[in-house]
């Protein structure tokens, strides 16, 4: 491998703004055999993948569909190391997925407000923090909901543990596919949170995320006279923020927070040492997720970032998927259990997964080492049993070999078993840390766990 | 529009508001909702004050008016539009989304990147940089820089600058010029663009001489809610002006300039926007496909007519007609273009694909009133077939503000499918009323729905599904009903019709749910609405000149002192 100067620039014309790209500071600190300098692994990334609508069924769902011959297609068939996949996950076993089934939420469900069982919504929260939605300001009727902590990936991006002082350009990314919504608000077009009411709307165009990674303004100083200006908005905006109530101020803060972050990245260094793809067209929805991938994969080898959240389909997701024949929208096609067209949206969703691991198992890194060596990627929907709005069974698979802190190909099966601890699982193959030590406990509210599937651990 | 008769209801007394409003407690029966919205009513308390940001729609418009430079020449195009964080809708309304809502770190770069491209497009463009500038600063400390920063930043605050505002803006604009001073009042204004105090609608209020625990809106803020409400934009020169001089102190001056608010085009676009948001318009947007043998006259410009239409018919009913808000639901007026000419079999003259013209629907025909219209009747349907549950729904939340509770859990809520024997889809609803965990909320939701059979799932009349008669016999309440005009006329003389409006007005206007204490308003506004006939800009007068829409209570989680420091 070559070396690059930091002093590097890549400079060209896309989109009529010229892009200058982060110096990787992986590449800058690798020697030429790939190991660190200090003899360190490089660290790991972390992915979310979110697919709608849970999966068409399987063993559990018992006598009414086994009765009209209708064969669990999800549950791979053989337990532990080297499962065999089931027809729908067949597409992920090129890349050594990891799939756990018959695990489900344990939070309790309060009361009051009603309706907070429903697995949109309550598999969906436990699938993505390990906790319940909030109660306060929970609506059944409006599909008005709020976490009640930071999604899964905010806890990493976050987690002192995980960037330490090199927090890479963006903290994290958020992309999406489907823009077909249940509802236009609220977590029916998000699946990143920081918090109660603060969300990471995905870009779901692949030129807006092209935009986002690659179209940075030119000028140096531009920039810097950009960066100053911040701190006066900041300044501005104090005198405000001593009138406001607690919640509005941390909404304020949250804000001036933000500011302060693009306000880092404006003047950070700025170098160059890989090349931005070429800028993606629009396509279908599986050309559109590869796009994606494809942008994700060049962001995460330059260390642009270090954590991914990619929704194909929101949650609810009314999505028609008539590219493969399904002529209604995906919301309705799993409560009408019409089971080919469930069977065939499933599979198609399973391939765009698989697709976007394409994109980043073909990507390496200065290591030489295939990004899905080093990363891992957690894929996660709101239900088990999608007909029947039933959390049931909620399904989890978890790709990428985490530098080799995890072991893949398994199907883990626990019949009842607590969804969180394929988070904890995660986790501590990401080598996350609590007071020290790996990080020992998750889950909350009734969904609390210690035991992370210690068999996968190496 | 006349304004002699529009009633008021004063910024009054509060021992008299009381007194009026104690009077008549639970007078009201009949919501289903009633528990979850404080059915007992009470005496009047004001609920919390909220911080939303602006909308996106309520961001370019106030930027154009601040700083687009139309008014002084309208051969100005519009300033430069970049993508802005997305709005959310929680309980319908963006205000809500814009209070509750945390912005993101990708938003608050896209405000970032907005505020540098307007504030140059204003600066840099001769024509647009005297219209909104009106003099060239020949240095950084020129009057005229500190000018400008001092009328458009009051603009853009809807209130005068601070001395410390001022000074920072002006000392930005000098030591970030270069030596240019053109480049350092585009960064000032970029600045003043990002600034929370434009970004936010700064409506605190100041603690209540009278009443502990209240906190009355000054009258710059009072302007700038009145705004909010009837434009969906900021206040103008003329708005602010009025609140500087003590005119809006007073109903009977908040009265004379709601009522030239209301006679400008942007009260029509302000009560259109509501509607749509009420009415949940944007799905429309979201329906991508229909089945193309069974709905070939599906297109996606369709989807925009049937928007088109209802915020015509709405424009028609308020402003034009001025008729009770709930002829919405019964009127043979309504606006076709081309293709919902066609979607309809009427025949026109003078549509285009982008003409709509008035017209008076057939006396004898299955439509009047907006459920028989294609929006109601697509948005609330499937790809390939009707819904009379989601159809029933809406009518029940959303007209009456009926509180519809989720299936139960572990319920199968699969719907038979098609195939085996051939049947019509409200044969296959026949468990919904057969079995008892699903009649006891269906027995409410599906007759309503029923009642629309006759039209398919892009509103176009059918006779037949799946080959057998389509029956459109349900009812409401009890009452049985025929088809889907019965239950127009029917609605339109329902007193919840304008509750539920009133109700989501009160939502609309507070960005947030009303609280139990604010019911009492609710009601008051929404009796006198009925009284006067259901004119929608009686409520809107009404509402402007009420207490509850100068006073409000401290935020919930730490009351707010005024100056600065911690309770």
């Amino acid at each position: 491998m070559k070396f690059l100067s930091r002093r590097t620039m890549l400079r060209g014309t896309v989109a009529g703004s010229a892009i200058a790209l982060a110096l990787p500071q992986l590449d800058a600190m690798l020697r030429p055999s790939g190991a660190l300098a200090g003899g360190e692994t490089p660290r790991p990334f972390f992915g979310v993948f979110y697919w709608a609508n849970g999966v068409p069924w399987h063993a559990r769902h018992g006598g009414e569909q086994a009765a009209a011959g209708v064969p669990d297609v999800w549950t791979p068939p053989t337990l532990g190391a080297g499962a065999t996949m089931s027809e729908m996950l067949e597409p992920l076993a090129r890349h050594q997925a990891t799939i756990f089934t018959g695990l489900e939420p344990k939070t309790a469900v309060p009361p009051s407000p009603p309706g907070q069982e429903d697995g949109h919504m309550r598999g969906f929260m436990v699938a993505l923090t390990g906790d319940r939605i909030r109660p306060e300001g929970f609506d059944h009727p409006s599909h008005t909901l709020a976490p009640l902590r930071q999604t899964i990936d905010q806890f990493v991006a976050r987690d002192p543990s995980f960037y330490g002082s090199n927090a890479p350009r963006f903290r994290s990314v958020h992309c999406g596919v489907s823009d077909a919504r249940f509802h236009d608000y609220g977590h029916w077009n998000a699946i990143s949170y920081n918090g109660p009411s603060s969300q990471n709307l995905p870009l779901m165009r692949p030129d807006q995320l092209y935009n986002l990674l690659f179209a940075v303004p030119p000028d140096a100083d531009e920039l810097r006279t950009r960066a100053s200006l911040l701190d006066a908005v900041r300044e501005d905006a104090q005198g405000l923020r001593t009138r406001l109530g607690a919640g509005d101020r941390a909404r304020l803060d949250e804000h001036l927070d933000h500011v302060r972050e693009i306000e880092r990245r404006m003047t950070a260094a700025t170098g160059a040492a890989c090349v931005a793809p070429p800028p993606p067209s629009d396509g279908d929805l599986m050309g559109r997720a590869n796009e994606m991938a494809e942008l994700l994969a060049v962001a995460l080898k330059c260390e642009l970032t270090g954590v991914f959240t990619f929704m194909l389909t929101a949650p609810a997701s009314t999505h028609v998927f008539s590219n493969v024949g399904v002529p209604d929208g995906l919301h309705k096609v799993c409560h009408d259990g019409l089971w080919e067209n469930v069977r065939r949206v499933t599979r198609h969703q399973m391939e765009c997964f698989a697709t976007v691991l394409d994109r980043l198992a073909e990507t390496t890194d200065a290591t030489g080492a295939s990004l899905m060596d080093r990363g891992l990627v957690l894929g996660v929907t709101e239900y088990g049993e999608g007909w029947k709005h039933s959390t049931n069974e909620l399904p989890a698979i978890l790709a990428g070999g985490a530098n080799g802190r995890i072991a893949r190909g398994h199907h883990v099966r626990e019949e009842g078993g607590n969804f969180a601890r394929v988070h904890l699982t995660a986790l501590q193959a990401l080598g996350i840390q609590a007071g020290g030590a790996p990080i020992a406990n998750w889950g909350w509210n009734g969904g609390e766990t210690d035991r992370p599937f210690t068999e996968l651990l190496t | 529009m006349s304004s002699s008769h529009r009633s008021r209801l004063l910024f009054g007394s509060t021992i008299a508001a009381i007194a009026c409003l104690g009077a008549v407690s639970t007078a009201c029966t009949g919501e289903v909702d009633a528990p979850r919205l404080g059915r007992i009513e009470r005496v009047y308390e004001p609920g919390p004050v909220v911080l939303p940001r602006l909308t996106e729609v309520q961001y370019r418009a106030s930027v154009e008016q601040a700083l687009g430079g139309q008014d002084v020449d309208p051969s100005l195009g519009p300033l430069p539009q970049l993508p802005l964080e997305p709005d959310t809708n929680p309980y319908l309304f963006y205000n809500v989304g814009a209070a509750s809502t945390t912005l993101s770190e990708v938003g608050t770069q896209r405000y970032e990147e907005s505020a540098h491209a307007i504030a140059n497009a204003v600066v840099l463009d001769p024509a647009r940089r005297a219209a909104v500038i009106g003099c060239e600063p020949a240095s950084p400390d020129d009057p005229c820089v500190s000018g400008a920063i001092s009328r458009l930043g009051r603009r853009l605050y809807r209130r005068p600058l601070t001395a410390d505002e001022s000074v920072r803006w002006v000392r930005i604009s000098s030591e970030l010029a270069g030596g240019d001073a053109s480049r350092g009042l585009a960064l000032a204004l970029a600045g003043m663009l990002q600034s929370a105090s434009f970004l936010y609608r700064v409506e605190l209020g100041e603690d209540d001489t009278e009443r502990a625990g209240w906190r009355r809106f000054s009258d710059l803020e009072v302007a700038s809610r009145m705004s909010f409400l009837l434009w969906n934009t900021a206040p103008d020169d003329e708005l602010l002006d009025a609140a500087m001089a003590g005119d809006l102190e007073d109903a009977d001056g908040v009265h004379g300039q709601a009522l030239r608010l209301m006679e400008d085009p942007r009260a029509r676009r302000a009560v259109r926007a509501f509607f749509a948001q009420y009415f949940d318009l944007s799905r429309l947007a979201n329906v991508r496909e229909r089945d193309a043998t069974l709905h070939p006259q599906f297109t996606p410009s369709l989807m925009v007519a049937m928007r088109t239409e209802i915020e015509l018919v709405v424009d028609d009913v308020v402003f034009t007609r001025d008729a009770d808000v709930r002829e919405l639901l019964r009127t043979r007026r309504t606006f076709v273009n081309q293709e919902l000419a066609d979607l309809y079999e009427l025949d026109v003259e003078g549509v285009s694909p982008i003409t709509f013209v008035p017209v008076e629907l057939p006396d004898d025909g299955p439509r009047a009133g907006i459920l028989t219209l294609g929006a109601f009747l697509t948005a609330n349907a499937h790809p390939t077939e009707t819904s009379p549950t989601l159809r029933g729904k809406y009518i029940r939340e959303r007209l009456l503000c009926d509180l519809v509770p989720p299936p139960p859990p572990g319920v199968s809520t699969d719907i038979p499918p098609v195939m085996g024997t051939p049947r019509t889809l409200r044969e296959r609803l026949e468990a919904h009323r057969v079995r008892p965990d699903c009649a006891a909320c269906h027995a409410n939701i599906d007759p309503p729905g029923y009642l629309f059979e006759g039209f398919d799932s892009i509103g176009h009349t059918r006779e037949t599904d799946h080959g057998f008669p389509v029956d459109t016999s349900g009812g409401l309440d009890g009452v049985p009903l025929s088809n889907g005009r019965e239950l127009g006329e029917l609605l339109a003389d329902d007193p919840r019709v304008s509750l539920c409006i009133t109700r989501q007005l009160f939502r609309h206007v507070n960005g947030r749910l009303e609280r139990d204490g604010e019911e009492a308003a609710i009601r008051e506004l929404s009796r006198d609405f009925l009284a006067g006939g259901s004119r929608f800009l009686d409520l809107l007068l009404a509402f402007v000149t009420s207490d509850a829409f100068r006073y409000a209570a401290p935020s919930d989680d730490a009351p707010m002192s005024d100056d600065g420091g911690e309770p």
